[in-house]
């Protein structure tokens, strides 16, 4: 089918969900928000009335928390557990392209050369559907990181929004037409926001000034939390904790993120970033020198959730805007 | 909700050493009987029962909790119990607004001397406990979706500058001119700016997107490398800096605060807000725009969850907490979170599980909460940082209220006033204590 | 499935307690053919862990040429540490490795080695000098100079004492000033001194320099006076490390992850990386 309507739509996520895949869309969870939540039922998802979600899909493939396995323990006697060989499969309705192309882009580093079946096993289960932008906003970047409001990279089929309550549907993929079917809609008006820097400006000056004060001023109104690396689609630093009870214990990751004070502290006290400026600027390098050398791909879709989430108004878009206006050194 | 065949409940008491831990051991020398379902915990003050031992001991499968120590005035630390009870009386009440079974939690002050009233509490819990069936809070079903109203957008949107803006820029400018400060943190176009020169000045705005709290930033060390600070403070802000100061965290001289008179941003606490004239700053740079509004009952939110049933609250907060990252913005933009190494970031013992599970996510927000007892201020910066977009102004209203019902407190009202933590009285209400 | 994270368990054959806050432990794997395939290259490390406390990263201090067992040398400094130094003969630890490159012992044929090391660096110096004494043909006269702050901060010292008996093989030992006990025979001075003080030529020689970063910063002018060339000269990195693969993004310094690319460098490398370790 070439057009689905909403209704059509939320009957396709019903019977997914019925047949026991577990769905993801944008729920609204709060008047002012609206987040990428497993759907509880079909009717959870929302179609429209909103520009995008504060948080990603990225959960799909790297959660939140994730068990690596279990153990338990007798006197000195260790068992290990491991988790479900299995997992369910999954499918992300109504992403975006910037949250698609996360997922190509997370590949290279959980197979770099190590494969991380734990992330693969997810990723192989995962279809994702993505809507193509209609409208973007001054937060917006994904045409200065090279992909646009309908990049097909990372999505198995995309939807185009015709503004009357139906979709066109392209299906891209073995996994998309699994879903949706053989189709071939073509894309809309995008409106794609205007290109706002230069990349490799940007990865030029990570580069090449590590010790520019510019870190130091710009990092002031930084508080130090996680929330731009906990909602972006690409960050995917990680901890990894041993819980424990009794017995029983198990090995977990957990997100990470490199703007907190603790993240590079050793236990003698030192920390190679011990300023919220130095870790600010790894955040930047990370995205837009390291990656990129290493594997070829910015580490950064542009969505612009950083900036909208950032409880001070910082994020990628105002750091590299900033950076040719900083002071020589 | 009856018991299950063959359900016997696990009881986790925390005594304190010198009284219940030997009232336990005398019922146990003359031999009078209790269930053997209660698991005891001994430390040696039940000043130092943190409160989220209590709830660790439902996380690990208790069914109920007791805490007990030595009466009021016995005390072998002398007011390790007083400041015990104070904390028990807020800390209940925060259990209740999330949901928690109350019938569970029971605290009791036991003697060495009394054996017997040792043996009547276990038997009267374990009794109790038994006929309410197994505890399994953390397998609640989340509430479905609720859009209550929300703080408003992280972003500002395009917003018009108050006439105050003009004055509010000559003041810097003059501040940073004549020498008296070496910076100034006020609000920019798009968040907190720190302006050091008189020309930069031009940067600060003043419109309804300047919601942050700037207090925070004072305990800052790369803030305070830069020299004497003038802040700029709304009403609600400047009661953060009358908390920071009882508790030495900034010295008032040292601080040069810029009032600003706010008729309100907008947010979910301005309608309720009456402090939008700054009472303490150094000099105060009035409106001149409309007035504000006569405030409303700043509890009302707080009384619409307080309808529900405990079982409907424990939904609630279920489906809140599940969307936590541990992305700890409430902790980072919040002014009075100053510790040099939180609670949460210590694993020697691990009090909190760092992990985003239920678990450890409620463990999270109850902590911080009552932590917060009796100083945070209301300004509302972690709702609004929260990226999740979790209520938790209604976690810090439960334990307002409770200062201001239990004990005629408000936090950062008043710069006279005892601190509400880390005070007691000889008089605190201890109806729940048996 | 292959897990990543899983690590091997390990039984604990010795536990040896140098220093009042050092120990070392050796392990043997408890499955045996896994114990049969194990090979690593000296200056690799691995990341054991105590279950119930977490996971750790130390250099792997034995010898490759040892096949029965591994060794780890630990100071007690935090939760994990201080769960290990519980650890007694027949309890399980997890072990995961070998990460990173090891030593380029390939390319130091030939040459004259030159182990620098203070306090409790000496365990990924003490691996390879090992190795070198057991490939003695391959490699040219010997120097080792160690130091700590006191005498009793000093770990291996039997096994200093062994190295000193082999051909063409000079040990130094010195403590700091105000370290020494009346019966101290070594050296008194910080290493960098001490090992000017030995005059020990280097423009054949690889060096291996490993300690805080006071007395590398001291000790790399003494190399270059010596002769030595920064591209043999090599350190080990710490860096903080949760993975060891090169997947938790915690632990690079400037371009590189220490983990997956180093620990082992070159001075010469060094000097091309920002000040982010």
């Amino acid at each position: 089918m070439t057009t689905l309507t909403q209704d059509a739509l939320r009957k396709l996520v019903a019977q997914w969900m019925a047949a026991g895949k577990v769905c993801v869309g944008p729920v609204r969870v709060a008047a002012g928000t609206v987040l990428f939540q497993r759907l509880a039922s079909a009717g959870d998802l929302l179609l429209d009335g909103w520009l995008r979600p504060a948080n990603s899909i990225k959960e799909l493939v790297l959660p939140r928390h994730e068990p690596l396995y279990g153990y338990r323990a007798d006197r000195n006697r260790i068992e290990l557990l491991d988790p479900p060989e299995t997992v369910p499969e999954q499918i992300a309705i109504c992403a975006h392209p910037c949250d698609a192309a996360a997922l190509p882009i997370l590949d290279k580093v959980f197979n770099w050369d190590y494969r991380d079946e734990a992330y693969n096993r997810r990723r192989e289960a995962t279809t994702v559907i993505t809507l193509a932008c209609t409208a973007s906003d001054d937060e917006c970047f994904c045409t200065s990181v090279g992909l646009a409001p309908d990049a097909e990279r990372g999505s198995d089929a995309m939807l185009f929004d015709r503004g009357d309550g139906t979709f066109g549907v392209r299906t891209l993929t073995d996994n998309g037409r699994a879903a949706l079917g053989d189709s071939t809609a073509k894309s809309g008006k995008t409106n794609p926001p205007p290109v706002k820097f230069d990349l490799f400006d940007a990865a030029r000056f990570a580069s090449r000034h590590f010790d520019d004060p510019f870190w130091q001023r710009h990092a002031l109104a930084c508080v130090g939390c996680g929330a731009c690396a906990f909602t972006c689609p690409v960050c995917h630093c990680f901890d990894i904790v041993d819980e424990r009870s009794g017995h029983d214990g198990m090995r977990a990751r957990n997100w990470d993120a490199c703007q907190f004070p603790m993240f590079t502290l050793h236990a003698s006290g030192h920390n190679p970033r011990h300023t919220q400026g130095d870790r600010q600027r790894q955040r930047i390098y990370h995205k837009f020198h390291m990656y990129p050398e290493k594997f070829g791909e910015t580490l950064c879709t542009g969505c612009g959730n950083c900036a909208r989430n950032c409880p001070v108004g910082l994020g990628v878009l105002p750091l590299v805007t900033e950076i040719p206006h900083a002071e020589p050194v | 909700m009856s018991g299950t065949e063959g359900f016997s409940p696990k009881i986790v008491a925390y005594v304190c050493n010198w009284c219940t831990y030997l009232g336990a051991d005398l019922a146990g020398t003359a031999r009078l009987e209790y269930p053997p379902n209660v698991r005891i915990i001994r430390l040696p003050c039940t000043g130092r029962i943190d409160t989220n031992m209590v709830v660790k001991a439902f996380e690990v499968g208790a069914d109920a909790v007791l805490v007990s120590g030595c009466h009021p005035g016995d005390c072998h630390y002398t007011a390790g119990n007083y400041h015990a009870r104070r904390r028990w009386m807020l800390f209940r009440d925060l259990l209740e607004v999330v949901g928690f079974d109350m019938r569970r939690i029971h605290f009791s002050w036991i003697s060495a001397a009394e054996g017997r009233k040792f043996q009547q509490v276990i038997t009267e819990i374990t009794e109790r406990t038994q006929a309410l069936g197994p505890y399994r809070p953390y397998e609640a079903v989340p509430a479905r979706p609720q859009c209550g109203a929300g703080a408003s957008a992280c972003q500002p949107a395009a917003a018009a500058d108050f006439p105050a803006q003009t004055k509010l820029r000559e003041t810097a400018a003059r501040l940073l001119s004549e020498g008296a400060v070496k910076v100034v943190i006020g609000y920019g176009a798009r968040g907190p700016v720190f302006i050091t020169k008189p020309e930069d000045a031009a940067r600060l705005v003043w419109n309804e997107s300047c919601f942050a709290n700037l207090t925070t930033y004072l305990k800052r060390k790369e803030v305070g490398a830069l020299g004497k600070p003038a802040v700029v403070v709304k009403g609600c802000d400047e009661r953060a800096l009358v908390v920071l100061e009882k508790e030495s965290q900034v010295d008032r001289a040292a601080v040069y605060s810029i009032g600003m008179a706010c008729s309100g941003m907008g947010q979910p606490k301005c309608a309720a807000c009456d402090t939008h004239q700054p009472r303490f700053a150094n000099e105060t740079i009035a409106s001149d725009g409309a007035p504000a509004a006569p405030p409303v009952d700043r509890y009302l939110e707080l009384d619409l969850l307080l309808a529900k049933s405990p079982d409907e609250r424990l939904a609630f907060w279920t489906a809140e907490f599940d969307r936590c990252l541990k992305c700890y913005a409430c902790r980072q933009v919040c002014p009075m979170c100053y510790c040099e190494r939180c609670l949460a970031d210590k694993n020697r013992p691990q009090a909190i599980d760092t992990s985003p599970h239920r678990q450890g996510n409620f463990a999270w927000h109850l902590s911080r909460a009552i932590h917060l007892a009796g100083r945070c201020v209301g300004c509302d910066e972690c709702t609004r940082a929260c990226p999740a977009a979790i209520d938790l102004r209604l976690l810090n209203l439960a334990l307002a209220r409770a200062a201001e019902t239990k004990f005629g407190y408000r936090a950062g009202m008043d710069a006279a006033a005892e601190p509400l933590v880390g005070a007691y009285s000889l008089t605190d209400k201890e109806e729940f204590i048996r | 499935m292959q897990n990543l994270y899983k690590p091997d368990l390990m039984e604990v054959i010795a536990v040896r307690q140098h220093t009042a806050d050092v120990k070392s432990i050796g392990l043997r794997f408890l499955d045996a053919e896994r114990a049969r395939q194990f090979t690593f290259r000296v200056g690799q490390f691995g990341i054991f862990s105590a279950f119930g406390a977490g996971e750790s990263t130390f250099n792997i201090c034995s010898s490759s040429n040892w096949r029965d067992h591994i060794e780890f040398c630990f100071r007690k400094v935090g939760r994990v540490t201080e769960a290990l130094w519980q650890a007694e003969e027949g309890d399980t630890l997890g072990f995961r490795g070998p990460y990173g490159h090891g030593y380029p012992f390939e390319e130091w044929r030939g040459k004259d080695l030159i182990f620098l090391g203070g306090g409790i660096a000496m365990p990924p110096i003490r691996c390879a000098i090992w190795y070198a004494l057991e490939n003695r043909e391959d490699f040219g006269r010997i120097t080792v100079v160690y130091g700590a702050r006191t005498v009793g901060d000093l770990v291996f010292v039997d096994e200093l004492a062994e190295w000193a008996k082999h051909p063409n093989v000079q040990v130094i030992q010195c403590v700091d000033p105000g370290g020494q006990t009346p019966e101290w025979t070594g050296e008194i001075g910080f290493v960098p001194t001490v090992f000017e003080r030995a005059q020990v030529p280097a423009d054949k020689a690889v060096a291996l320099v490993i300690g805080p970063p006071i007395m590398i910063k001291n000790t790399i002018p003494v190399l270059e006076r010596m002769g030595a060339k920064l591209s043999d000269v090599y350190t080990s990195l710490e860096s903080r490390m949760k993975c060891g693969v090169g997947k938790c993004g915690r632990c690079n310094a400037g371009p590189v992850y220490v983990c997956k690319e180093g620990p082992v460098f070159t001075f010469q490398e060094l000097q091309a990386m920002p000040m982010d370790y």
